[in-house]
């Protein structure tokens, strides 16, 4: 059968899964009496046993059967949760995701079989419950909800249209039989339409399908409860159509007789009964009478079910790639926008329209609109990044035979997907680094007087047009003679001038290619490829990276990333000719300073601005700019702000705020970092981003 | 450009011959992309000094080389003629450069190129692959994948 369209389904549905498991074990793990954890985690093994066998991934099948099996008998409460079950369990899961992975990539499974784990599984099972042998397969109890359901002939009293009327009528003259078919799903059962279709191919083998009921768009879109019900126009004998469909999995029951077209065009009329294939209906058909009573009772009852039913939150899942498209018509139309704006303004007399300004200035308001819309829509929780995290500690935890925990906060910050894609390397990459360096050993904490239990915190929130996330620890912090120690031992620095460094610089050393503090090389960290890679990688996205220490009480880091990547409110400077964009969240405020209000600090010229000491930077400097003949008598200076720190950069005029959207400068243009990318302006000139974070 | 490739296809290439100082250039024309005027270059402070800077095309960012510049001739002078040649390269992406005019599409067999005047030695060569004759005229054939090669210019 062709299952592909439903691969991303199943994928999206697998990972969601094995997340909660892997949740669920965590808290089992803390728990282990968590009925409520227990129930959860059978549940979620269940569903991944039911996907996989309907995808016809055997192995996941198998392995996730057994693991159903173990919670099976930690839930009759015939196994404990001991930690080796949960070691077991989350190789299970390590295992899962390799299938998973395999699935992504070349839509099989792969080959591997697993046969260790399983065997652990199965010892495990087997050890614990002693003496009783388990050969035969533990007697699988199915969740006691079918009662509920009334199985009914429903197709008895579907109404049918006139057309449809008519085409059993042309089936009975065509010598063909006409059935009524109502099946039945199994409640546990995902996939529901795959399940139809499956059952649809199998009868359609002997006969045509003349009628859906719900139609066959909605079977195929999942728009219906546990049963559906379809007439079959055939020859063959009704048993082998009712064992053909009985024979896909996950069908509860399979109600079907022969239907006559007098009965559907007549409601006087009886159905003549012909054959019985379900179990459930033990009796010929009965008059229309009874049923509609029947109906009458089984109306209130189909209703609860589906006032039951969790309300489905109503989203869609989207192609990220369709999101970048869109966002960049988005783009094309604020650069279209742009450029009405500067014709309305330029061109003089002939806009001078009071009606022409209003509609520009409405269609400004609607391209923003638009563009906050759009950026919403792309903005998701990091938790779906940092929500692995707490395993991997524990993991790390097991693996450096250090006791810590990690404590997380503000999982529900949103960033654009891009960047949310792209954040979970560096952080996992600082989390081991706070395992593996931060933390001190049991033994050494003892002796600071310090809990023994280490602490690893994951803090996320916005902060203006910025997330920020910190890795923090309370562990031993970065010693910074030690570092220096390094780093003249490996040519980084001269001794010389390790002496005038300050701590500051000394730490960021640590983000200096192939400088890897670990003692000794383990596979968590240590390989020389460590905060150098975690640095470029949270600058490629436009970010940076910060971090504070204090000897002997711990460290931070601060990841600071953009908002948004896109599109950004943004001031225009000139510098003489040339244009420069400043995003706006990084403008403090703007001062016109007076030459002669220029002090010294070091050889370098400060302003002193309600208390701050504030660097300036001449940016016809920095940027290699002629400089101007004669100084004019005051300066326009942007103050712009990072974290705690302040400049003030030194521009010669300003061109007013603006929506700009940025592009890349692409590869080849090895430019020096002060330059983020580029827009382009109404006028179609292009003008440079000066990324703040690099100049302070 | 593989010369095994060329020799063994036996086909002949398209090439669009440039004039750069007095010299003709052909440039493999399943590179280029488009041909456009000159127009205002916007500088980018920092960048390898024969970077130009970046232009406008049609709402994409381009960053403009001076192939005079990255060969050690003196600088461009832009006149009416000088073109920007906007290349297609598969991993790295578009890059226009500059050139002083662009003259004709010719047609070179493979035994027409000859490759053995490419020297090693000589840092202005490495960019030429071989040298194709055109009747009676020579036409000195850029390397593409050297021409926009960083690797060794930073």
């Amino acid at each position: 059968m062709d299952v592909s369209q439903y691969l991303e389904i199943f994928i999206d549905e697998t990972s969601e899964h094995l997340q909660n498991l892997s949740d669920c074990i965590m808290t089992l793990e803390k728990e282990p009496d968590n009925k409520d954890t227990i129930n959860e985690v059978f549940r979620a093994a269940h569903s991944l046993k039911g996907m996989a066998g309907t995808m016809g991934f055997k192995r996941m099948q198998h392995l996730t059967h057994d693991m159903e099996d173990m919670f099976q008998e930690v839930r009759s409460d015939k196994i404990k949760v001991t930690s080796k079950m949960i070691d077991i369990l989350f190789e299970c899961l390590d295992a899962l995701d390799k299938y998973l992975e395999n699935v992504k990539e070349t839509s099989e499974e792969g080959t591997e079989d697993n046969e260790a784990i399983i065997k652990e599984l199965n010892d495990f099972i087997a050890s614990a419950e002693g003496k009783e042998a388990t050969n035969s397969e533990p007697v699988k109890e199915e969740t006691p909800k079918a009662e509920t359901v009334a199985r009914e002939k429903k197709f008895l009293e579907t109404e049918l249209t006139k057309a449809e009327k008519e085409s059993i009528l042309v089936a009975e003259q065509n010598n063909n039989r006409v059935y009524g078919f109502t099946v039945y799903i199994h409640p546990d059962c995902l996939l529901k339409a795959a399940r139809a279709f499956l059952v649809f191919k199998a009868v359609e083998d002997y006969g045509e399908i003349i009628i859906y009921r719900p139609s066959s768009q909605d079977i195929e879109d999942e728009k219906f409860e546990l049963d559906f019900t379809f007439f079959v126009s055939s020859a063959e004998a009704l048993e082998k159509i009712v064992s053909a469909a009985k024979s896909v999995s996950e069908i509860d029951a399979v109600i079907a007789e022969e239907v006559k077209y007098d009965l559907y065009n007549s409601k006087e009329e009886t159905a003549v009964g012909f054959a019985e294939a379900s179990t459930e209906v033990a009796e010929i058909a009965e008059p229309s009478t009874q049923i509609s009573e029947a109906a009458k009772k089984t109306q209130p009852a189909a209703k609860k079910a589906a006032a039951n039913k969790p309300v489905t939150s109503r989203t869609v899942r989207v192609d990220i790639e369709k999101l970048d498209a869109l966002m960049n018509q988005v783009s094309e139309l604020i650069i279209a926008k742009n450029s009405l704006v500067s014709i309305s303004t330029t061109e003089g007399g002939n806009f001078q329209n009071q009606a022409f300004h209003e509609q520009i200035e409405y269609l400004e308001r609607i391209t923003t609109n638009l563009h906050e819309s759009v950026m919403k829509v792309r903005m998701v929780p990091i938790e779906s990044v940092v929500n692995k995290f707490p395993r991997m500690v524990r993991d790390l935890s097991r693996k450096l035979n250090k006791n810590m925990e990690l404590y997380m906060s503000g999982e529900d910050t949103e960033l654009d997907r891009t960047v949310v894609d792209q954040i979970g390397d560096p952080l996992q990459h600082l989390l081991r680094n706070s395992a593996d360096h931060g933390l001190e050993s049991a033994e050494i904490r003892k002796l600071r007087g310090k809990p023994e239990k280490g602490a690893i915190y994951l803090n996320a929130f916005q902060e203006g047009n910025n997330v920020i996330i910190e890795v923090s620890d309370d562990g031993n912090g970065i010693d910074t003679e030690k570092v220096k120690s390094k780093a003249i031992e490996r040519g980084v620095i001269t001794p010389e001038q390790a002496e005038v460094m300050s701590q500051k610089e000394i730490i960021n050393l640590l983000f200096i290619p192939s400088f890897s503090m670990a003692k000794k090389i383990t596979d968590v960290s240590g390989r020389g490829v460590g905060l150098d890679v975690v640095r470029s990688n949270i600058e490629a996205l436009g970010g940076d990276v910060e971090v504070t220490s204090k000897l002997g009480e711990g460290s931070k880091f601060t990841v600071r990333l953009p908002l948004t990547l896109a599109i950004i409110q943004a001031l225009m400077v000139e510098i003489r000719q040339e244009k420069y964009a400043i995003a706006l969240g990084s403008i403090h405020n703007i001062e016109d300073i007076p030459v002669k209000d220029i002090r010294y600090v070091e050889a370098k010229e400060v302003i002193h601005l309600r208390g701050m000491v504030i660097p300036l930077i001449r940016m016809d400097k920095v940027l290699d700019i002629e400089p101007l003949a004669e100084e004019p008598e005051s300066l326009t200076v942007v103050i712009v702000k990072k974290g705690d720190n302040y400049a003030g950069l030194v521009v010669d005029n300003l061109m007013g705020q603006q929506e700009i959207v940025i592009k890349s400068l692409g590869k080849f243009i090895k430019n020096n970092k002060i330059i983020s990318g580029a827009t382009i302006l109404g006028d179609g000139e292009v003008a440079l981003i000066l990324d703040v974070n690099a100049l302070i | 450009m593989g010369n095994a490739i060329e020799v063994s296809e036996k086909a002949t290439k398209q090439y669009i011959v440039v004039k750069i100082g007095n010299e003709q250039y052909g440039l493999d024309i399943s590179y280029v992309d488009n041909i456009v005027r000159m127009q205002s270059i916007t500088r980018v402070p920092k960048a390898q000094t024969y970077f130009k800077g970046i232009i406008n095309l049609r709402g994409e960012i381009v960053p403009v080389m001076s192939i005079r510049l990255k060969m050690e001739l003196e600088d461009d002078k832009f006149t009416d003629a000088s073109r920007i040649i906007i290349l297609k390269i598969e991993e790295q992406g578009i890059i226009g450069i500059i050139v002083d005019e662009v003259k004709e599409v010719v047609e070179l067999a493979a035994e027409n190129i000859d490759h053995s005047t490419k020297t090693a030695k000589n840092d202005k060569n490495s960019f030429i692959s071989g040298v194709g004759k055109n009747g009676d005229e020579l036409i000195s054939l850029f390397d593409i994948s050297a021409v926009v090669d960083e690797s060794e210019n930073i």
